[in-house]
C-alpha cells in the first residue's frame, strides 16, 4: 500500500525491523485504526492531497508511517493545527488523529470549538479509556471501576464518569457526520474501515467537519492479552460507549471556502484608504507662538462630547501641513463613560514625547476637566472652555488666557449637539490661529468624505464657534 | 492493494508479525494459529498459517494491525527473501518541491495615513504578504485584529478569532507549517499562553509573527501600558532552548516598518518573531508612510502543503534520540548565532558626544528621546540608545560607547526587565567594568514621563557632582 512509506525511516532512522514495524504493542488498535485510514486515502486517492496532524499519545508517531504531509502537534492541539493547514490550503485534506488524552482532556477546547465551526476536516478519535503513552493513567474515558496508575483502586465518582465524545459532538451544529465504531471482531472492522472512509470521502467533498470514534485496544494498559482486550472492548467498552452513526446530516451543503488571497496592490491601496492626492497645504511656517518645535494641546470632556475626535482631526491638519502629529487618547475604563482625554503634539520634525502633561493648549468640555487639566496649562497658554456647562475657572498659571465660549448652546442651537466638538474647533481656531482656518476645514472635509451632506453643518458649527470667540474678545 | 488476483491468500513475513493473535479469531477457517517458535529477529512468537482450507476472504487480512504484517498474496514469482519484491511500484522519482520565491510587487506612492498603532501593524502584516490570522481578543490589542477582520475578507484572507490563545497559536503552527504567513495580535497574559505553541515552532522551525501590545502585569494586571514582558520575549519562550527574534517599535510607523520586517526575519530564519508594543504606543495615532512595495510571497519548499511535491517534508519538534536532540538544539544555537550577529538593531540620537547615556525602547523611548533635548538644553549632553531589537540586545553599537559614557541611565516602564538584558549583553560582551548605570523605572501602567527623567538624570548628576 502506497500510502504507507516502504520504509519507516524515521523510525529509530529505519534501522533493522524498525524500517517496518509500527512502534506500538501487538494487538494495539492504533494500528488497525492507521491501516483504515491508509487505505481510505488510497481509495480516495487523495494522497497528493493530505496532511496527517500527528497528536501527542502513544500515535505520536503517526507521521512514521503515512506517506502524506505531515505535520505534529502540540498535546490536545491537532484540531488547531488541522484549522491552519486546512485554511491556509483549503483544497488540502486534513486529518486529526488524536487519542482520548489528547483530545477528551487537554485539547476539550480546540475540539468541541473547531467541530461547532464545522471547518471540512477529519477526525479520528482513538478511544481506548487509557493514557497510553505515559504508562496507563486514567483517562476522560476511563471506565467506572477500571484500575489505572492514577485511579488504583478504580475510577470512583471523585473522578467523574467516562466523557462520551460522539455523542458531545454530535450535539454540536458543525459537524455533518458523528459515529462510534470498534474493532474487536470483523463486522466492526468493516464498519470502522467505512465509517473512517466516510468521514474522509465528506472533506474530499467539501462538506464539512466528520468525526469517527474508535473504540480500540490498549492490550498492554488493561493487562490483558489482545483477544480479551477486545472482549472487553465489546462487553465493557460499548455498555458506556454505545456503537453506532450519532449524527448523519442528508445532503448538507457544500462549505464555503476561503478565496484565493489577493495581492494586487491597488487593491490593497484600496483596502488601506490610502490616496495619492495630496492635501492642500496653507500654512507658511510652524506655528511657533508657543514653542519653537513641539506643541502639545489636550482635549478633555466626557464620553460622548467629542474630545477624541477633534483632537484627531488637529493632529491631522497638523499632518496635512507636513509637520509631525500625534495623537494619544486616555482609554481604558475611565473613557467609558467618565472623562475621555487626548494629548495631541504638533512638531516641526519630530514629535518626541506625545504626551502633554502641560499643555500648550487646553480644550475642556466639562467642568472636571477644566478643574483638573486648567492648572497644568503652562503659562502664557491658551484654555477654551464650554461655558455652557463651565462656571467656575480655577486657579491658572500665568498668563493663561481662558476663553469660554457656550458650545453646547451653540450645538444645540444648530440642532445636532454632536457638533459640540466642533464648535470647539471653531473657538480654538479663534483663540489661538494656530493654523489657518483652511487647514482644519480641510481636515474636517476629509474625516467627512463619505458624509458629505454633514459638510455644511460642520462648516457653520465651526464658524459660530470662532465668531462666539471674536465676539468675545471684541 | 497490490495484487493481481480476485481472492489472495494471506501470506506473512514472520518478521513483522507481533504475534498479537488479532488475526486468529478473525478466520472462520481455523487457519491461523497461536506459533510455537520465538523468531530470532524480533524475539516474538508469530503466528502459524496453514492455508488448505483459505478460502482468501482476507477477513485477517484487516484484523492485522501490521502495516506490512498479514498481507495479500502478491502472486507467484516473488522472492520471499526480499520483502522489497513484495510492494508495489514507488514513485520515488517524484520531484520535490521547489521554493517559489516572494515578489515584491510596486505600491503606488500614497500620501501617509494617520492611524494609530495597532492599525500601522496590521496594515504593515498585509503589505507584508500575511493574509492569514488567529487570534483571540484581549485589550489593548483588540483594535487591530479587528481592523484585520474587517480588512482580510476583502483580500481573501482568513481571520479566525480562536477559542484561545491557546488554540491560536497552533492553527498558526498549522498555518506557518503551511509555509504561509500567518499573525497575531494579542496582550500580555495571552502572550503568556502562546508561549507553549512558541517553542513548538522554535522546534519544528516555523514562522509566524505575534505582536504583543504588552500591559501591566502580573496576573490579570490592567490594561495599562507597561513594558511587561520584555523577559519572557526574550529568555521565556516557552520550554526548552527558544529564542526569537524581539522587535521594539516606538512609533505608529515604526509598528508598520518593523512588521513587514518581523515576516522577512521569520521566513529567512524559519523561526518565530516577536513585536514587543506598549498599550500607549498601540493607541497612539501618527503619520505612517507606506513602502513602495507589497509582498506577494511564495512558497518554501520545507511547507507541508500537502501536494504531491512537499509530500516528504515534515513539521515536528520531536527528536526521540539524545544525539538527534543534540544535534538539533545545536543546529538552532547556529541560527540563534546568526540572529545574533545579522539582526541587532537600534536608533542613536545624540550619542556622539553624550556623557550621559539614556537607555530606552517603546513609548518610554519617546519619552527618554524629549528628554535628551531637555537636558541638553540644561548643559547636560545626554543621548539616547533604543534597541530596537531587544532579543539580539544591540549590544554591538553599544559597545563602544561604554568605554565613553560616564553614565547610564535605563528607562522602561517595567521592573528592570530592560535593563537586565542590557547587563547580560554587556556581561557576554566581556565588558567588566561598565559605566555607572542607574534606572528610572515605572510600572504598573505608568509611564515615565520626559519630565521626570530629566529631573531624576539631574539629581543622579548633582548625587555624583556631591560625591
Ligand atoms: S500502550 Fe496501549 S495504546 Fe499505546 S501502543 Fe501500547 S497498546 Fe497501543
Ligand atoms: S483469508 Fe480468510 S480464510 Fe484465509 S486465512 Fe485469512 S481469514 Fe482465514
Ligand atoms: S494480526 Fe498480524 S501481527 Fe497479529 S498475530 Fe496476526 S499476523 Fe501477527
Amino acid at each position: 500500500m502506497n500510502v504507507f512509506y516502504d520504509k519507516f525511516e524515521r523510525h529509530d532512522h529505519g534501522e533493522g525491523l524498525k524500517g517496518q514495524a509500527t512502534h506500538y504493542c501487538a494487538g494495539c488498535g492504533h494500528g488497525l485504526a492507521h491501516k483504515y485510514l491508509a487505505e481510505a486515502i488510497e481509495e480516495l486517492g487523495v494522497q497528493d492531497r493530505t496532511v496527517a496532524v500527528s497528536p501527542v499519545g502513544c500515535s505520536v508517531f503517526l507521521y512514521y508511517y503515512f506517506n502524506v504531509g505531515n505535520t505534529q502537534a502540540a498535546h490536545g492541539r491537532a484540531p488547531a493545527v488541522a484549522i491552519g493547514q486546512k485554511t491556509a490550503n483549503p483544497d488540502s485534506i486534513v486529518i486529526s488523529y488524536q487519542g482520548d488524552g489528547d483530545l477528551a482532556s487537554i485539547g476539550l477546547a480546540e475540539i468541541v470549538s473547531t467541530a461547532q465551526m464545522g471547518i471540512p476536516i477529519s477526525v479520528v478519535f482513538v478511544n481506548n479509556a487509557i493514557y497510553g503513552m505515559t504508562g496507563g493513567q486514567l483517562a476522560p474515558t476511563t471506565l467506572m471501576g477500571q484500575k489505572t496508575s492514577t485511579t488504583p483502586e478504580g475510577r470512583n465518582e471523585f473522578f467523574g464518569t467516562p466523557i462520551r465524545m460522539a455523542e458531545l459532538i454530535a450535539g454540536l451544529d458543525g459537524p455533518v457526520y458523528v459515529e462510534r465504531v470498534a474493532l474487536y471482531d470483523a463486522k466492526q472492522r468493516v464498519r470502522a474501515k467505512k465509517a473512517i472512509t466516510k468521514a474522509l470521502k465528506l472533506q474530499v467533498e467539501n462538506k464539512g467537519f466528520a468525526f469517527v470514534e474508535v473504540l480500540a485496544e490498549c492490550p498492554t494498559h488493561l493487562g490483558m492479552n489482545p483477544s480479551d482486550a477486545e472482549k472487553w472492548v465489546k462487553e465493557k467498552m460499548t455498555a458506556v460507549f454505545p456503537l453506532g452513526i450519532k449524527k448523519d446530516v442528508e445532503n448538507p451543503p457544500d462549505h464555503a471556502k476561503p478565496g484565493t488571497p489577493e495581492f494586487n496592490p491597488a487593491h490593497l491601496m484600496e483596502v488601506f484608504e490610502g490616496t495619492t492626492e495630496k492635501a492642500p497645504r496653507f500654512c507658511n511656517e510652524f506655528p511657533s507662538g508657543w514653542a519653537t518645535d513641539d506643541i502639545a494641546l489636550k482635549f478633555a470632556g466626557a464620553g460622548g462630547d467629542g474630545a477624541q475626535t477633534a483632537a484627531l482631526l488637529v493632529a491631522r491638519a497638523g499632518i496635512n501641513e507636513g509637520y509631525d502629529a500625534t495623537h494619544i487618547p486616555s482609554y481604558g475604563p475611565e473613557s467609558r463613560g467618565g472623562t475621555s482625554y487626548a494629548d495631541v503634539h504638533i512638531a516641526r520634525t519630530e514629535v518626541l514625547s506625545p504626551a502633554s502633561p502641560s499643555p500648550h493648549i487646553l480644550v475642556a468640555f466639562n467642568a472636571p476637566s477644566l478643574a483638573r487639566f486648567g492648572p497644568t496649562v503652562v503659562p502664557g497658554g491658551t484654555i477654551v472652555y464650554d461655558s455652557s456647562v463651565i462656571v467656575d475657572v480655577p486657579a491658572l498659571a500665568k498668563g493663561v488666557k481662558a476663553i469660554g465660549v457656550p458650545m453646547t448652546r451653540i450645538a444645540s442651537e444648530l440642532g445636532r449637539l454632536v457638533v459640540k466638538n466642533v464648535v470647539a474647533l471653531g473657538a480654538l481656531q479663534a483663540a489661538t490661529s494656530l493654523f489657518p482656518e483652511e487647514t482644519v476645514l480641510t481636515a474636517i472635509r476629509q474625516a467627512l468624505k463619505s458624509k458629505c451632506a454633514m459638510i455644511p453643518l460642520n462648516e457653520e458649527a465651526f464658524a459660530r464657534g470662532s465668531q462666539a470667540v471674536r465676539n468675545h474678545e471684541s | 492493494m497490490s495484487t493481481v488476483r480476485e481472492r489472495p491468500k494471506p501470506l506473512l513475513l514472520p518478521q513483522f508479525c507481533k504475534g498479537c493473535g488479532r488475526c486468529i479469531e478473525s478466520c472462520a477457517k481455523h487457519c491461523i494459529t497461536v506459533g510455537t517458535e520465538i523468531n530470532p529477529a524480533t524475539g516474538l512468537v508469530p503466528v502459524h498459517l496453514d492455508l488448505e482450507q483459505c478460502n482468501g476472504c482476507g477477513l485477517c487480512i484487516s484484523a492485522c494491525p501490521e502495516p506490512y504484517g498479514l498481507r495479500a498474496e502478491p502472486g507467484k514469482d516473488f522472492v520471499l527473501e526480499d520483502p522489497k519484491a513484495l510492494f508495489g511500484p514507488r514513485d520515488k522519482a517524484r520531484e520535490a518541491a521547489r521554493s517559489i520565491p516572494d515578489e515584491r510587487l510596486p505600491l503606488p506612492l500614497v500620501e501617509p495615513l494617520v492611524v494609530k498603532g495597532t492599525y500601522a501593524a496590521a496594515i504593515g502584516a498585509l503589505i507584508a504578504g500575511c493574509r492569514h490570522f488567529y487570534g483571540y481578543p484581549i485589550t489593548p490589542s483588540t483594535e487591530g485584529a479587528e481592523l484585520m477582520a474587517k480588512l482580510l475578507p476583502k483580500l481573501q484572507g482568513v481571520f479566525m478569532q480562536a477559542v484561545s490563545e491557546t488554540a491560536a497559536v497552533n492553527m498558526m503552527y498549522g498555518c506557518g507549517g503551511a509555509g504561509l504567513r500567518a499573525t497575531t495580535f494579542t496582550s500580555s497574559p495571552g502572550f503568556s499562553l502562546m508561549l507553549e505553541g512558541i517553542s513548538y515552532m522554535i522546534g519544528a522551525e516555523l514562522p509566524a509573527v505575534f505582536l504583543n501590545v504588552m500591559r501591566g502585569g502580573p496576573g490579570l494586571g490592567n490594561i495599562a501600558p507597561e513594558q511587561s514582558d520584555i523577559k519572557l520575549a526574550c529568555r521565556g519562550l516557552g520550554h526548552g532552548n527558544t529564542h526569537a527574534v524581539v522587535l521594539a517599535p516606538s512609533t505608529p510607523q515604526e509598528m508598520l516598518d518593523l512588521t513587514i520586517l518581523a515576516f522577512d526575519i521569520a521566513f529567512r530564519y524559519r523561526n518565530p518573531v516577536v513585536i514587543l508594543g506598549d498599550g500607549y504606543l498601540g493607541q497612539m495615532t501618527g503619520t505612517v508612510r507606506l513602502p513602495d512595495f507589497v509582498v506577494k510571497p511564495g512558497l518554501p519548499d520545507w511547507a507541508v502543503w500537502g501536494d504531491k511535491g512537499h509530500r516528504e517534508n515534515l513539521n515536528c519538534s520531536i527528536f526521540l534520540s539524545e544525539s538527534d536532540l543534540e544535534a538539533h538544539n545545536t543546529h538552532l544555537n547556529a541560527k540563534y548565532a546568526a540572529m545574533t550577529a545579522a539582526e541587532q538593531r537600534a536608533d542613536l540620537f545624540e550619542t556622539d558626544d553624550a556623557d550621559v547615556l539614556l537607555v530606552a525602547c517603546n513609548t518610554p523611548g519617546r519619552m527618554a528621546k524629549g528628554a535628551v533635548r531637555d537636558l541638553r538644553a540644561r548643559g547636560i549632553k545626554a543621548g539616547l540608545f533604543r534597541p530596537m531589537t531587544l532579543w539580539p540586545f544591540p549590544i554591538d553599537a553599544l559597545k563602544p560607547m561604554l568605554e565613553r559614557v560616564r553614565r547610564i541611565v535605563v528607562v522602561e516602564a517595567s521592573n528592570g526587565q530592560l535593563e537586565d538584558e542590557m547587563r547580560l549583553a554587556i556581561s557576554h560582551a566581556g565588558v567588566h567594568a561598565p559605566p555607572v548605570i542607574n534606572s528610572v523605572r515605572r510600572f504598573g501602567g505608568i509611564l515615565p514621563q520626559q519630565r521626570e527623567i530629566v529631573e531624576r538624570v539631574l539629581g543622579f548628576e548633582g548625587k555624583e557632582a556631591a560625591a
